[in-house]
């Protein structure tokens, strides 16, 4: 709850900040009051929290790790738009502002305990993130993101209202305790409405974290989106989804498994192969990169089909590999796009002559995308594998694992562009920011894939 | 009992019209009255507050932000595009699969035991008021922000800009 408090408190300070002309504060602000939620939200752990506000919010340990890691992967997007906003406008605080009020919203998504509380945190993060893909007002790209977004988002926000109000029809509350509790106590009988309400909460579910056959606006919103909102979307909001996705399933429906377990199975497989053989054929980076989130996002939700004890921790590893390389990968595509002004495969031609570092560091990114043993990226998908092997889901793990193969072609196109293509490109200055989020993200990369006990033993 | 059947037969022919006319204004305007009938039948359940609600914001502020933008993109015209006969065949087909499995799910249908309502006033401002000020609290406060954020982002985006970026 503190962190609720301190994070929305935040945005409106950042907000007067714009107002008095304070623009070299808004990055320190703004980075050392998310740190202070981090501790806020840390010092939570394992205190058995019960829900408060009448059974609106539950901060529990799935919570805070969920919030820490959302915050943390904030706080790096921050440090990565250190000059990035001022090049699209003046009016700086007012995108900080709408970034910690997404992050609000996220806060609310991961610790929701009633479905109205879910509903208004995706509103909060949706609507801010509506307005932060079309901040580029004369990017005739970015326009048709935000709007394509706001569209196809509000029209998700439906279903998966409906669905919410099909529950309640059945279950006469909101609660996530009482529905689970109308589950456990129907073990025949329960009102086939509520299979509906369940149905479409996947729908609504699946749009939001673009999981095939869901997924159309991912690639327009993901390439005309700034890059640096593009990362903020492709890491901490899906995270956030997978959040909530998960909250919802293993709390309420998990009786229900032999229901959902086949449409999300299916869900599962399409996401998968669209995601990754789509990715094949790109040749914009930024556009790869959206796609191979849509996989991304499939390998997630394998935990979610086996659902278990191990699917909380399987997804936040997986979750905090996927975004620490993600956010590696975002920040070396926004100082390859300053220096040769494209996104393509070409443009990082010959990187490895000309920046050693840059080179390495995404290398390193992409063998973790692609699950090569030593990164975190490997140990990611270990867990969720060995979370469907647990209940026996053999050849979906095959499938997988053939997805995995197939992802390892495009990753490697990139490193092979960067260190066997010659390129005349003199060296890209990078700033210092960049140089400790991307060391960071390198360490954390590294020190999960070797030694990943640090977090797998937290739940 | 009667005066629900009337009001239910009106919506449902009002909200066929909606789809057959083919002038847009006209839809709008049945579309409107398709929505007060929902308003009729927000009364018959004791639901003041949705009634009012519903015909201030819906039948009031959307419908004539409807109207006005149908007025600004001109659509009197007959200007909708033919569809390719593929396209045609597609939805056909799609249709016909959701009318099977809305008349599978219509078979297991049952009619539902009649439960009396615990508090007939449920509807009403006071006891709304109170839900919301008390259970509801914080999901009440939180859309402050919601309402906040999407106010910075009209202003955001609508405001001049004096910088050319």
């Amino acid at each position: 709850m503190s962190t609720l408090i301190v994070i929305s408190i935040l945005a409106i300070v950042v907000l007067y900040l714009g107002l008095f002309k304070a623009k070299e504060a808004l990055l320190p602000v703004s980075v050392l009051g998310l740190v202070g939620a981090l501790a806020l939200a840390i010092m939570e752990w394992n205190s058995n929290a019960a829900p408060i506000f009448s059974g609106m919010m539950h901060f529990d340990n799935f919570a805070v790790a969920f919030s820490s890691i959302c915050i943390i992967t904030t706080i790096l997007v921050f440090l990565l738009s250190k000059n990035y906003f001022e090049k699209i406008s003046n009016n700086v605080a007012e995108y900080y502002t709408l970034i910690l009020f997404a992050l609000t919203g996220i806060i609310v998504m991961v610790s929701y305990h009633n479905l109205s509380m879910l509903f208004v945190g995706l509103e909060i993060m949706s609507v801010s993130l509506y307005i932060l893909a079309g901040i580029k007002r004369k990017d005739f790209a970015s326009n048709e993101a935000a709007l394509k977004y706001f569209l196809m988002g509000a029209f998700s926000t439906g279903f998966l209202l409906f669905g919410i109000a099909l529950i309640y029809g059945a279950s006469k509350s909101f609660d996530l305790a009482v529905i689970a509790q109308y589950v456990i106590d129907r073990p025949t009988g329960i009102d086939p409405i509520f299979y509906v309400g369940l149905v479409l909460m996947i729908v609504g579910l699946c749009f939001k974290v673009g999981a095939a056959p869901f997924h159309f606006w991912t690639p327009d919103v993901y390439e005309g989106a700034p890059t640096l909102i593009t990362a903020f979307m492709s890491t901490v909001v899906k995270i956030a989804g997978f959040a909530a996705f998960l909250r919802l399933f293993s709390i309420c429906f998990a009786p229900l498994q032999d229901f959902w377990m086949p449409t999300l199975l299916i869900i599962t497989i399409l996401t998968l192969f669209v995601g990754n053989i789509t990715a094949l054929y790109q040749t914009n980076f930024k556009r790869m990169l959206a796609f191979s989130s849509i996989s991304h996002a499939g390998y997630m939700l394998f935990a979610i089909v086996a659902l278990g004890a191990a699917s909380t921790n399987a997804i936040f590893i997986y979750a905090a590999a996927y975004a620490v390389s993600s956010i590696t990968a975002f920040a070396v595509l926004m100082l390859v796009k300053v220096k040769t002004g494209g996104e393509n495969f070409e443009d990082f031609n010959g990187l490895a002559k000309s920046n050693p570092f840059l080179a390495f560091a995404l290398t390193i990114a992409m063998l973790s995308f692609a699950g090569i043993p030593l990164t975190a990226g490997f140990i990611g998908k270990f867990f969720v594998f060995n979370a469907a092997l647990t209940q026996y889901h053999t050849w979906l793990v095959a499938i997988a694992v053939i997805n995995a193969i197939i992802g390892v072609f495009y990753y490697f196109k990139v490193i092979v562009a960067m260190y066997f293509k010659e390129n005349q490109t003199k060296q890209i200055a990078t700033p210092v920011y960049f140089n400790f989020v991307l060391g960071l993200s390198l360490i954390i990369t590294l020190v999960l894939g070797i030694y990943p006990s640090f977090i797998t033993n937290l739940f | 009992m009667s005066l629900f059947y009337v009001v239910a037969f009106l919506s449902i022919i009002f909200a066929l019209l909606v789809i057959f006319t083919k002038n847009p204004v006209h839809s709008v305007l049945y579309l409107i009255a398709t929505f007060f009938t929902f308003t009729i039948h927000y009364i018959i359940l004791n639901a003041q507050f949705l009634a009012v609600v519903n015909f201030i914001v819906y039948m009031g502020a959307i419908m004539v932000l409807f109207l006005f933008v149908l007025m600004l993109m001109n659509l009197n015209t007959d200007t909708e595009p033919m569809k390719s006969t593929l396209l045609k065949v597609v939805g056909a087909i799609a249709g016909g699969c959701l009318l099977v499995t809305l008349i599978g799910s219509m078979k297991t249908l049952s009619t539902a035991s009649t439960t009396a309502m615990d508090n007939t006033g449920i509807g009403l401002v006071e006891n709304l008021g109170k839900v919301l000020f008390s259970d509801f609290l914080l999901p009440f406060e939180l859309s402050s922000i919601l309402l906040l954020a999407a106010m910075v982002g009209a202003v955001l985006l609508a405001k001049k800009e004096n910088k050319t970026a």
